[in-house]
């Protein structure tokens, strides 16, 4: 009989802490989580090849009065955002007694490239993984500007670009050279 | 060990349903397992396993994104949970990039609702005390937007910029009590019946004691004869 009391006491024990521990149960827990905004960017590549595809020569070519050289350049967009994109021709000279003014003559593509305040601007929005039309393909070596001055002398026409950000930044029609942000020169 | 399992399991299922609902891939989740009294934020990303923001990597200027947030608690169905949030800010490398961008924080599924944080990001602002996102029973969710604007204005000083802020969260367990609403039916309820089925067990073998001891009195009690 004091057996059975005492099991009874037990059962009785197992039920009240059972619903003890619905009623008064009280947990917490924490967990923290970083978050990460990144910013993006505008990257481009300038292709400058031969018509024969390949690069053209990092050490240049020699040339002569009235020669016609294969220069093919285009413009590469290798980010994730669209841009717009101008490119600005420099001539320059190696020699203090020279000067490459006039020397060169390229064949700009004025369909797809429209000239403004001394850039190129591309009419339209490169696309991520897109390249522009052609720049240019050939440049004359003007003979009646190059003279027996510039005989061993080395001149340069070097391609500079810039791109800004299409998104969020909308022009008229192909008037891309209206877009804000574009770098002070 | 169990606990652990526990984790992995929801991991793996969560991974699973990402994968099979593309459309939701981008939220950020944050779900509570209450079994093992964890939370699990995702989706992660490169910079970070808990990043809840997929949808603001490589932002750029001009651009207002809302990335959508779920906070979801995975608990037995005898559990509810207040969920609260609070921010500890931008660290200290992000300062000079955060500072630039306005974000806001609300719960989307209730517009009337202000905004709980409007600041710039790097700040804790109002989110620098906990605030409750709600009591969430068994299943229960509750959305976030959080809404960037990055300035028109940003220069090229800040691409390829990273910020990162640390969210953190909490929940208090409580059990579900009679005022409450019906939380369904699993196997959340079965504690609810085993206790019910050990009190009529307890009942029972009460009366069967005061049966046998009634029973065995009269089997001692001298009869009277005749």
């Amino acid at each position: 009989m004091r057996k059975a009391k005492i099991f009874t006491v037990a059962i009785i024990a197992v039920i009240v802490s059972f619903f003890a521990q619905s009623t008064v149960a009280y947990y917490s827990a924490f967990g923290m989580a970083e978050n990460v905004i990144t910013s993006g960017n505008i990257s481009f590549k300038i292709h400058e090849k031969t018509d024969k595809g390949t690069d053209f020569p990092r050490d240049g070519i020699t040339v002569h009065p009235g020669d016609v050289v294969s220069k093919i350049v285009s413009i590469e967009n290798v980010c994730k955002h669209p841009f717009y994109v101008r490119v600005k021709l420099v001539y320059g000279s190696e020699s203090n007694l020279v000067s490459a003014e006039g020397c060169f003559k390229p064949n700009v593509d004025t369909e797809n490239w429209i000239y403004h305040d001394g850039w190129y601007y591309y009419k339209g929005v490169v696309e991520p993984g897109a390249t522009t039309p052609n720049v240019f393909t050939k440049v004359e070596m003007v003979s009646s500007v190059l003279s027996d001055a510039h005989r061993g002398k080395t001149l340069t026409l070097t391609v500079v670009a810039h791109a800004v950000q299409s998104e969020n930044n909308p022009v008229s029609g192909t008037s891309t050279y209206t877009a804000s942000g574009w770098p002070e020169e | 060990m169990m606990k652990k399992v526990l984790l992995i399991a929801a991991t793996a299922i969560l991974l699973v349903i990402s994968m099979a609902l593309p459309v939701f891939a981008t939220n950020g989740q944050v779900i509570y397992f209450g079994n093992a009294g964890k939370f699990v934020f995702a989706p992660g990303s490169y910079y970070s396993l808990t990043d809840l923001f997929p949808d603001l990597k490589g932002v750029m200027p001009g651009d207002s994104i809302t990335q959508k947030i779920t906070v979801y608690n995975d608990s037995a169905n005898d559990i509810k949970v207040k969920i609260y949030l609070r921010s500890h800010g931008g660290d200290e490398l992000s300062e000079r990039f955060l500072s630039q961008l306005r974000m806001r924080v609300k719960k989307s599924s209730d517009n009337s609702m202000e905004y709980m944080f409007d600041a710039a990001a790097n700040e804790p602002a109002q989110l620098g005390d906990w605030v409750c996102l709600g009591t969430l029973y068994s299943g229960g969710e509750v959305y976030l937007d959080v809404i960037l604007d990055v300035p028109v204005e940003l220069d090229n000083s800040y691409a390829n910029n990273i910020g990162r802020i640390n969210w953190e969260f909490k929940v208090e367990e409580f059990p579900v009590d009679d005022t409450d609403p019906s939380p369904g039916t699993g196997d959340g309820n079965f504690g609810i019946w085993l206790g019910c089925g050990m009190a009529v067990s307890l009942i029972i073998f009460i009366i069967f004691l005061v049966k046998r001891r009634k029973d065995d009195e009269d089997e001692y009690t001298p009869k009277a004869k005749a």
